[in-house]
């Protein structure tokens, strides 16, 4: 103990006045007092931890479970890569969906193309938020090319998208209410109005026009994703995409600019009506493709009804590798957790904590002490198992199936991969003092550690069975949220995906997630700090 | 007693000296006698040749004295109250959360009975931990020295534990249960259909969650026996009993997540809260029940193995 280190050294400093005419004084120990700073508590808390074997072996099975329970997780999912239909080869375009109908002139230089998208309705047993009508400036008509889109969604009002993951939102629709678009091309930059009348113009937007040619199509489209369907019942759970249509009806529509007509060319007029080609863009995906192609296009005078399915947008990842193969944290923190809460019980079954305060009687810096150690501890042998569990399942993942395209390769180097490696350290290092805020608080072994891994496994156990909405907030506010550490799914707003934070899709961002078991961790301290103090050892 | 074939030799006719010492190497040839002359109940422990009555007296004894030792715990009667409560509360509010937003369109085929037993996920762990504490709780304390020289045969002290914790488990476990299948019946919303109480399946998944509970005890009582250390025992059992689930939910390989649903303690042990769809289970509601009970024979062999070859 802390306590023990130069005591023993009596030198006769201070003595030699002795005492004087003013009677008789305080006595003083003739000791020099003993070092008691935070580095002496910090040592000595250090020198329990690592002379305690048993606890070393706890920390141990922490990272060997960590580490097995993640490669069982990520052996475990084997993946069937022989569906190499419905990718049209290029890596860029597995990533992204580009299917669409379009309805197209070429745009030579700087333009603009204006239209009024008077209805937008939805095919028989369609449910698609995000189907979209409007208009499109495109490299071309391969999938996978750059665009910009300027459009009116089903129920996200006007919309602004470009290069597949950018999404600027304009005002409201209300209702039926036709909304005049406008899309201008001027030197590098394309820029998106709205106007409800076709006089008064609002600026959605304005964009660059990298990655676009001079000469591009422009035109109208329409899209509508598959409609996802959630089937959940307690314990499974199972996913319907269904195919989706969605019909736009166009009018007053102007392609302005260098287009193969002139300067200036009046669509609506009926000048050059085979100007206007009419394609569906993209391979018709999911159970879609079977029907044969979705869409067409019918033109009645300057009004275009234009049928289209499919969608523009970023395609997430099929699985969060990363996550998956973390998973073993899910199990290994039970290991943490009981480390935790002996650091401090051990001492209260013992009688230990006694001589500990009597060394450092500062109460609440012993415990920062103690947490300080502990979590230095848990967050090394955290990181360490992250990091194992990390390599040794991505390979497993690999020699599994899952391989890109469908599954972009990661390395330890990417941005989210090393912020989940390093976040599993520090998650394991909240759990274990989390853990000793509550044997603090409780000073009963069994009860602590049931209490602290409990709120962790509860809601991973029951999350398939409890309905959404209890689910994404039992992540949100519960300890349980600090797993959103380790999620390295991309959210996009404009692209429904089916959630699940069981799955990995927390609902919240990762550092707010850990920043939620932090608060737990910090008032469970706190109380048990207060308690340290008013309550005798 | 009768036979003696161990040596013991009969029991003489009571000594009538009161208070004097009779020669300590005679011990157990007479009755002996407490002071003031009172008998004292003689327990005699031999290999073998016992009669069944002594041998039953014995184990009241025993199971008196550890019943004894946990009901004058207070942490015992917080986790009992824990285990009812937890179960019936978090049953409670996972059936009141139900709702028919994502049922197939042909309509729920929630199953409202296990819903509503959803608690028992969470009271097992309060469980695990008072029945972990009925072994480690003495050696923590060093009580089991004393426990094992009034009874020296160890297995009956084993068995005298698991007797009493079990009850208390059932007590405690049955009440959540009951409490958990009147308030899931009372809150189930509209769209699912109420239960009735007294339904086959009802009571046999209300039965076999106390039953799983029990067993659960079991489990945790081995374990404590044979790591001896309160927050290995919790956390090894806590750990034994979560696993599978969360490892299943990690796995996307059918295969490997029905064998953990078949064989893993908790996931087989809790098919017998189905009542819908049985013969789609990964393993039959009883079926299920028996691989839990494997698992704490298991454990409790293991737990006796270990009493019975290492010193206290």
């Amino acid at each position: 103990m802390s306590a023990g280190t130069g005591t023993g050294t009596g030198t006769d400093t201070g003595t030699g006045t002795g005492t004087g005419a003013g009677g008789a004084a305080p006595y003083r120990s003739k000791l020099p007092p003993a070092r008691d700073g935070f580095w002496q508590l910090l040592r000595a808390e250090f020198t329990k931890l690592r002379s305690v074997d048993r606890w070393l072996l706890t920390l141990l099975a922490g990272v060997v479970v960590t580490v097995l329970v993640s490669l069982v997780s990520a052996g475990g999912s084997e993946m069937a890569t022989s569906d190499d239909g419905g990718g049209s080869g290029t890596e860029a375009a597995d990533r992204v969906a580009d299917s669409f109908r379009f309805v197209h002139r070429p745009l030579a230089g700087d333009g603009s193309v204006t239209a009024r998208v008077t209805d937008l309705t939805l095919g028989r047993g369609t449910d698609a938020p995000w189907a979209k009508a409007g208009l499109i400036v495109k490299a071309g008509t391969e999938p996978g090319s750059p665009y910009v889109a300027l459009m009116r969604t089903h129920e996200h009002g006007v919309r602004l998208q470009y290069g597949f993951e950018h999404d600027v939102a304009g005002g409201a629709v209300a209702g039926d209410a036709p909304v005049w678009l406008r899309l201008t091309r001027e030197g590098d930059r394309l820029t998106g109005y709205e106007s409800a009348d076709g006089e008064r113009w609002r600026e959605v937007g304005s964009v660059s026009a990298a990655g676009l040619p001079r000469t591009a199509r422009a035109g109208l489209f329409v899209a509508a994703p598959e409609t996802v369907r959630v089937e959940r019942s307690f314990g499974s759970l199972s996913i319907g995409a269904g195919p989706s249509e969605a019909t736009g009806v166009f009018d007053n529509v102007r392609l302005e600019g260098g287009g193969s007509g002139g300067s200036s060319s009046g669509a609506g007029g009926g000048s050059g009506a085979g100007a206007w080609q009419d394609e569906a863009v993209g391979p018709p995906s999911g159970p879609a493709a079977a029907n044969g192609p979705v869409g067409g296009t019918e033109r009645a005078g300057g009004t275009f009804t234009v049928t289209g399915s499919g969608d523009i947008g970023p395609r997430p990842p099929a699985g969060d590798l990363t996550w998956m193969s973390l998973a073993g944290a899910q199990v290994g923190l039970i290991a943490f957790a009981a480390l935790g809460v002996l650091f401090i019980t051990a001492e209260y079954k013992r009688g230990m904590i006694r001589t500990t305060f009597t060394a450092g009687p500062r109460r609440g810096r012993v415990l920062v002490a103690k947490g300080v150690v502990l979590a230095a501890a848990a967050f090394a042998a955290g990181l360490a198992a992250a990091v194992v569990s990390f390599l040794v399942g991505q390979r497993a993942l690999r020699a599994g199936g899952h391989r890109p395209p469908q599954f972009p390769e990661v390395s330890l180097a990417d941005g989210p991969a090393l912020r989940a490696v390093v976040g599993t350290g520090l998650l394991l290092a909240l759990v274990a003092l989390f853990a000793l805020g509550l044997g603090a608080l409780l000073r009963h072994t069994a009860a602590a550690v049931t209490l602290v891994v409990v709120p962790f496994v509860l809601p991973l156990v029951l999350g398939g069975g409890l309905p959404l909405g209890a689910v994404e907030w039992l992540f949100r506010v519960t300890p349980v949220a600090g797993f959103g550490v380790q999620s390295t799914t991309p959210h996009y707003e404009q692209v429904e995906t089916v959630c699940l934070p069981e799955d990995g899709c927390m609902p919240q961002g990762p550092w707010t997630g850990l920043g939620v078991l932090a608060v737990w961790a910090a008032v469970v301290l706190a109380l048990a700090a207060w308690r340290l103090r008013r309550r005798d050892a | 007693m009768r036979d003696g074939r161990r040596g013991l030799r009969e029991p003489v006719e009571p000594v009538e000296s009161v208070g004097t010492a009779e020669e300590p190497e005679q011990a157990g040839a007479g009755e002996p006698r407490g002071r003031g002359g009172q008998r004292v109940r003689e327990v005699r422990y031999a290999a073998g040749g016992r009669s069944v009555r002594a041998g039953l007296r014995d184990a009241g004894y025993a199971a008196r004295a550890e019943w004894t030792k946990l009901r004058t715990v207070p942490s015992t009667w917080w986790l009992l109250l824990a285990v009812a409560a937890v179960t019936a509360a978090i049953g409670a509010g996972a059936v009141s959360g139900l709702s028919t937003a994502h049922c197939p369109p042909a309509g729920c085929r929630e199953d409202v009975v296990k819903t509503s037993l959803a608690g028992v996920w969470a009271g097992q762990a309060a469980v695990a931990a008072l029945a972990s504490l009925a072994f480690t709780a003495e050696y923590g304390t060093g009580t089991i020295r004393t426990t094992l020289t009034a009874v020296p045969g160890r297995l009956r002290v084993l068995a005298a534990k698991s007797a009493v914790v079990g009850a208390a488990v059932l007590v405690a476990g049955g009440a959540g249960v009951l409490g958990a299948l009147l308030a899931g019946r009372a809150l189930v919303p509209a769209g699912f259909t109420a239960y009735d109480l007294g339904a086959g399946p009802v009571l046999r998944a209300g039965f076999g969650t106390a039953l799983y509970l029990v067993l659960v005890a079991l489990l945790a009582l081995g374990l404590g026996a044979a790591l001896r250390d309160t927050a290995g025992a919790v956390a090894a059992c806590l750990g034994v009993l979560y696993a599978s689930p969360l490892v299943a939910g990690m796995l996307s390989d059918p295969e490997w997540v029905e064998r953990l649903q078949r064989y893993g303690p908790s996931s087989a042990g809790l098919a017998v809260q189905s009542t819908v769809d049985t013969a789609a289970l990964p393993i039959g509601p009883w079926a299920g029940l028996g691989v839990l009970a494997a698992w704490s024979a298991a454990a409790l062999a293991l737990g006796a193995a270990v009493l019975r070859r290492r010193d206290a």
